[in-house]
């Protein structure tokens, strides 16, 4: 009788090195985005937030949660914001990014697109709330229309290489979600 | 999703939130001093900023070469080689150029104020991201002898006030945010006023001179000057030039726009007034108000 064999395509070992590559990539990507995120004077993107939606669409829980707050954290001290108010938000929002790819969504552009364009916009709007509209500042919609939008557009934008970027490194290093799905085949 | 409602991760997360909402509560009550780890983690990125803002700054000034040259394309074809190789060594020569003529500048802050303490030069980091009103992080902190709300200068004028402070780091609100209320003066005419940033005109680089005399003498590019009277700021420092006048929008005083001659939007060295004559002393005039 001929069985059919289902051969894993990595041992543990070189599962846990790749993943260790894995998580070496994704912190200097983080730190190259920090340092991008606070040169010159310019509006800029806040890259850290597509950066971290995107790592958590392809991470487990606590790891989206570590990483929504490692970015955050960062993004606090860029945006010389109260320490936790943007690692909060962003903690949620990673949690939330990754129960949606494991639970609901598959991990495809157009859905990482509308999850970042919506947490960056609403995030934005809150930002702007709390820092500028509530102080009834004169002209204060002037600096939505100058510093948020576009910072929130270019955002936008700059998820596009960021998720390609995430993406190649999650498949060249094997995303923890494969490793599950292939030790439950086995097990089965 | 239920497994993950009743799994270990959850209560994780949970407290891990709760950690993050401590630290913000800690952040809140800190009252302008940087909570110890920010303070480190400012000191590592420092470098990296530094090197970041170095080749941002290459590349706008290369942009703005290019652009310039555009102008006159037709009749510098011929020379567009030759400037290029000029460009690289020039490059290099105006950023030692600009480096000592900045130390130079600021030896010329205490000979002209002899009242002043002032730190060594100290180096802008970066700005903060996307901040309106362009507030920016130097190199140096509470170990220089900074404290929260020292006035920050360069040779042209007045840039901004100390409002957070780590013990390598501190941060500079500069003289466009709504946040500052300076009292100064017109060295020419005399009139009076308090300097408060407003969000139109930051976006301008400049910043509006409130309260002055309806029938004021001011015009355009009038020195401004601080009047020292609250003992925040030294008397007598450059803080800029009138750029227009007009009334304000009740109709009873009269405001005008005033263009910093510090450049704060493209600043690479500052120095921390620590102290000078009159500091913390209120003038006469404004304790009887």
């Amino acid at each position: 009788m001929k069985v059919m064999k289902i051969s894993r395509t990595d041992t543990s070992g070189k599962y846990l090195f790749k993943q260790f590559i894995q998580w070496v990539l994704f912190a200097l990507l983080i730190a190259v985005c920090f340092v991008m995120e606070t040169a010159g004077s310019s509006v800029k993107p806040l890259l850290l937030i597509p950066l971290a939606l995107c790592i958590s669409a392809h991470t487990g829980e606590i790891q989206s949660a570590t990483v929504g707050t490692v970015c955050g954290l960062l993004l606090d001290v860029a945006c010389n914001q109260l320490i936790g108010y943007h690692a909060i938000g962003l903690l949620m929002a990673c949690v939330v990014v990754s129960l949606l790819h494991g639970y609901f969504l598959r991990n495809r552009f157009m859905n990482m697109f509308w999850l970042t364009a919506i947490y960056t916009m609403a995030e934005g709007y809150v930002d702007f709330l709390l820092y500028y509209s509530i102080w009834g500042l004169e002209d204060v919609n002037l600096i939505y229309m100058n510093i948020f939008l576009p910072s929130g557009i270019m955002t936008i934008i700059s998820m596009i290489p960021i998720y390609l970027l995430v993406k190649w490194i999650a498949e060249i290093c094997g995303s923890r979600r494969n490793y599950e799905l292939e030790k439950t085949i086995i097990h089965f | 999703m239920e497994h993950f409602l009743k799994s270990k991760k959850l209560k994780a997360i949970l407290i891990i939130m709760a950690l993050l909402t401590g630290i913000l509560a800690y952040a809140v009550s800190a009252g302008g001093y940087t909570i110890p780890a920010v303070d480190i983690l400012n000191t590592i990125a420092s470098p990296f900023q530094k090197a970041s803002n170095a080749i941002s700054g290459k590349v706008e000034y290369a942009l703005n070469l290019y652009q310039n040259a555009e102008d006159g394309y037709e009749e510098n074809e011929a020379l567009k080689k030759e400037i290029a190789e000029l460009h690289k060594q020039l490059v290099k020569y105006e950023q030692v150029q600009q480096e000592l003529d900045e130390l130079k500048s600021f030896v010329g802050i205490k000979e002209t104020y002899s009242d002043f303490v002032i730190t060594s030069p100290c180096e802008v980091t970066g700005y903060v991201t996307n901040d309106p009103f362009y507030a920016f992080n130097i190199d140096c902190g509470k170990n220089e002898g900074i404290s929260l709300y020292d006035p920050v200068v360069t040779e042209e004028g007045l840039v901004g006030v100390i409002t957070k402070l780590g013990d390598n780091t501190a941060t500079v609100t500069t003289i466009l945010s709504p946040d500052l209320s300076i009292a100064v003066y017109c060295s020419t005419t005399k009139d009076h006023g308090v300097l408060n940033g407003s969000v139109g005109l930051a976006m301008q680089g400049m910043t509006k001179l409130l309260y002055l005399d309806k029938d004021t003498a001011l015009k355009k590019d009038r020195v401004i000057l601080t009047s020292g009277e609250n003992g925040l700021f030294p008397k007598g420092y450059v803080v800029g030039y009138v750029n227009d006048v007009g009334t304000d929008d009740s109709g009873l005083t009269a405001c005008a726009s005033v263009k910093p001659s510090a450049d704060v939007r493209n600043l690479h060295m500052v120095v921390v007034v620590t102290d000078f004559e009159g500091k913390g002393v209120e003038s006469h005039e404004n304790q009887q108000n």
